[in-house]
């Protein structure tokens, strides 16, 4: 055992509360060691669930074992505790890329870009998923399958055209997203025919818990609904469980307040709909 | 009386209204607020300004031009947000009675006549 | 995140994933880490430890002279990074906060949660325990026990 790693051992044995299993299992991955790593960092973060950074490594190392499906969930949770983290970002942006996925790729670096601009690793990154866009041709419609079976696991949306059945205009101009800010069902495509569902998905990472986050604090409790008025078109956005959040979008000829009534018909329906995928 | 203060005056005004402010968007910061007692002026430009920046930005992604009017509804009230010319933002934090329609229609007239 | 006691440990990841920070350190007055995140190389919390103190050293000797009270939070706006600095009062002493953040957060976010950490510290401090003042002879060995605790080195 070499010496550093004796002593973070025996710093973490002397207190086993403290935060030096993330010095000791990333000392540990780069030696290779990855079981010993992961143990060292799946002991932390079950011990400091809260801790964006105890997931990350525990990604990373799952990622170096090339359990590609694990680094996934681990990255999700560290994402879900820290939106802007550029590491858990670049991450899943790796996975989708190596599932196929260039444009789930793309996005998260470009979000990652957005957060760390200065970061040269993310431009190199973008400007291949770039090339890869490109000479890969358009985008498949959305609802389409992934293009490889071997994507990360919550990549996989679940079967759409089935969600918003009931509701008004169907699958389009809604959009179920995870905290994550990965679609889940529904779709949005632009009036050019673009499809803009999974850049819209990944904007939306965060604004759950931020809108909560400002009810709270400003003693209004939970949050229900925002409704955004826009030059052309109304928005609402409603929260169907805690995990996930709903975008309708309409033409302004629709009245805001008959959208609000659209978007709350369309929160039973991913409601009723997520509990059946359970 | 300024036009800041008048703004905020009219928009005040409107049953239910506890408090409305000024606020810078980018920053988050209170220009100017009328304010009734519980209201945190602070948190509410803060958190107002980052949620409707956040929202412009999906916003932007769908293919839609930045929102003029937010309604942020709560179990206990709401929060409103008509963003102004010169990155200001006129925020109201408003009880659960209040009259959102009416303070709506003041936020806008107010919001324009801050050019 | 790096801190030297427990106790700092929650107030200052909550403030962490509420303002979206990219660097923080928390020290004392008088240029002693007591927590850091977001920095990779010791080298660079010394030296943004000394400089934080000196310039909030300058700017409360500014506020005196000026016959003013101690200014409540000094702010740097860059394009791409800004920079908050503040002292403030804990049981353990006055302790300064380096925070540097990005435009994914803003000024606003940024005191509205580094003023909520500092209430989470002042209740979360043990209170027992009254810290020895700084002596010159055991600075340098304090100095480096404090950074081999915040970078595992």
């Amino acid at each position: 055992m070499s010496d550093d790693i004796r002593s973070l051992t025996d710093r973490l044995a002397a207190e086993p509360s403290s935060l030096a299993f993330l010095e000791l299992g990333e000392t540990l991955r780069r030696r290779g060691q990855l079981e010993a790593a992961y143990k060292v960092a799946r002991g932390g973060a079950s011990r400091y669930p809260g801790l964006a950074d105890a997931h990350d490594l525990v990604a990373r190392i799952l990622s170096d074992q090339a359990d590609l499906a694990g680094a996934f969930d681990a990255w999700s949770s560290a994402l879900q505790l820290d939106p802007m983290r550029v590491s858990a970002l670049k991450g899943i942006a790796f996975l989708y890329f190596r599932a196929g996925d260039a444009l789930a790729a793309l996005d998260h670096l470009q979000r990652a870009a957005e957060v760390d601009p200065d970061d040269p690793s993310i431009a190199q990154a973008l400007e291949r998923v770039r090339q890869e866009v490109t000479t890969a041709g358009p985008p498949p419609p959305a609802g389409a399958p992934p293009p490889n079976p071997a994507a990360p696991p919550n990549a996989a949306a679940p079967p759409t055209g089935t969600a918003f059945d009931d509701v008004d205009g169907g699958e389009q101009g809604q959009l179920l997203v995870d905290g994550n800010g990965l679609r889940l069902a529904g779709a949005l495509v632009l009036a050019d025919g673009s499809d803009a569902s999974d850049r819209v998905a990944a904007r939306l990472a965060g604004a759950s818990r931020e809108a909560a986050r400002a009810t709270r604090l400003l003693g209004l409790g939970g949050w229900h609904s925002i409704a955004l008025e826009c030059p052309d078109g109304h928005i609402v956005l409603s929260s169907p469980t805690a995990e996930t959040i709903l975008l309708t979008v309409r033409d302004r000829s629709l009245p805001m307040a008959r959208v609000g009534l659209l978007a709350e018909r369309a929160a039973r329906a991913a409601r009723t709909w997520l509990e059946r995928l359970g | 009386m300024s036009p800041t203060d008048a703004a905020l005056d009219r928009v005040t005004r409107v049953p239910g209204v506890r408090g409305a402010l000024l606020v810078t968007g980018s920053d988050g910061l209170v220009v100017a607020e009328q304010l009734m007692d519980g209201v945190d002026g602070r948190a509410a430009a803060a958190l107002t300004a980052s949620l409707v920046g956040r929202l412009s930005r999906a916003a932007e992604s769908a293919g839609m031009q930045p929102p003029a009017f937010v309604h942020l509804r709560g179990d206990a009230g709401s929060v409103l947000a008509a963003p102004a010319p010169g990155d200001l933002v006129l925020v109201a934090v408003v009880g659960p009675d209040a009259n959102v329609g009416l303070a709506r229609l003041e936020m806008l007239e107010a919001a324009g006549r801050l050019d | 995140m790096r801190a030297l006691e427990p106790w700092v440990v929650d107030p200052l990841q909550s403030f962490l994933t509420e303002s979206s920070a990219r660097l923080t350190l928390l020290m004392t007055t008088s240029g002693q880490v007591v927590a850091q995140h977001g920095f990779s190389r010791s080298l660079d919390v010394m030296t943004a430890a000394a400089l934080g103190a000196g310039i909030v050293a300058s700017t409360e000797e500014l506020a005196r002279l000026m016959g003013a009270s101690r200014f409540g939070a000094l702010v740097h706006h860059g394009v791409r990074q800004s920079c908050l600095l503040s002292a403030f009062a804990t049981p353990r002493g006055r302790w300064i906060g380096v925070v540097v953040f990005g435009p994914e957060t803003s000024v606003g976010i940024v005191q509205l949660f580094f003023d909520q950490m500092v209430q989470q510290l002042m209740t979360a401090a043990p209170r027992e325990q009254v810290q020895a003042p700084m002596l010159a002879e055991n600075f340098e060995s304090e100095l480096d026990a404090s950074l081999k605790a915040l970078f595992g080195r």
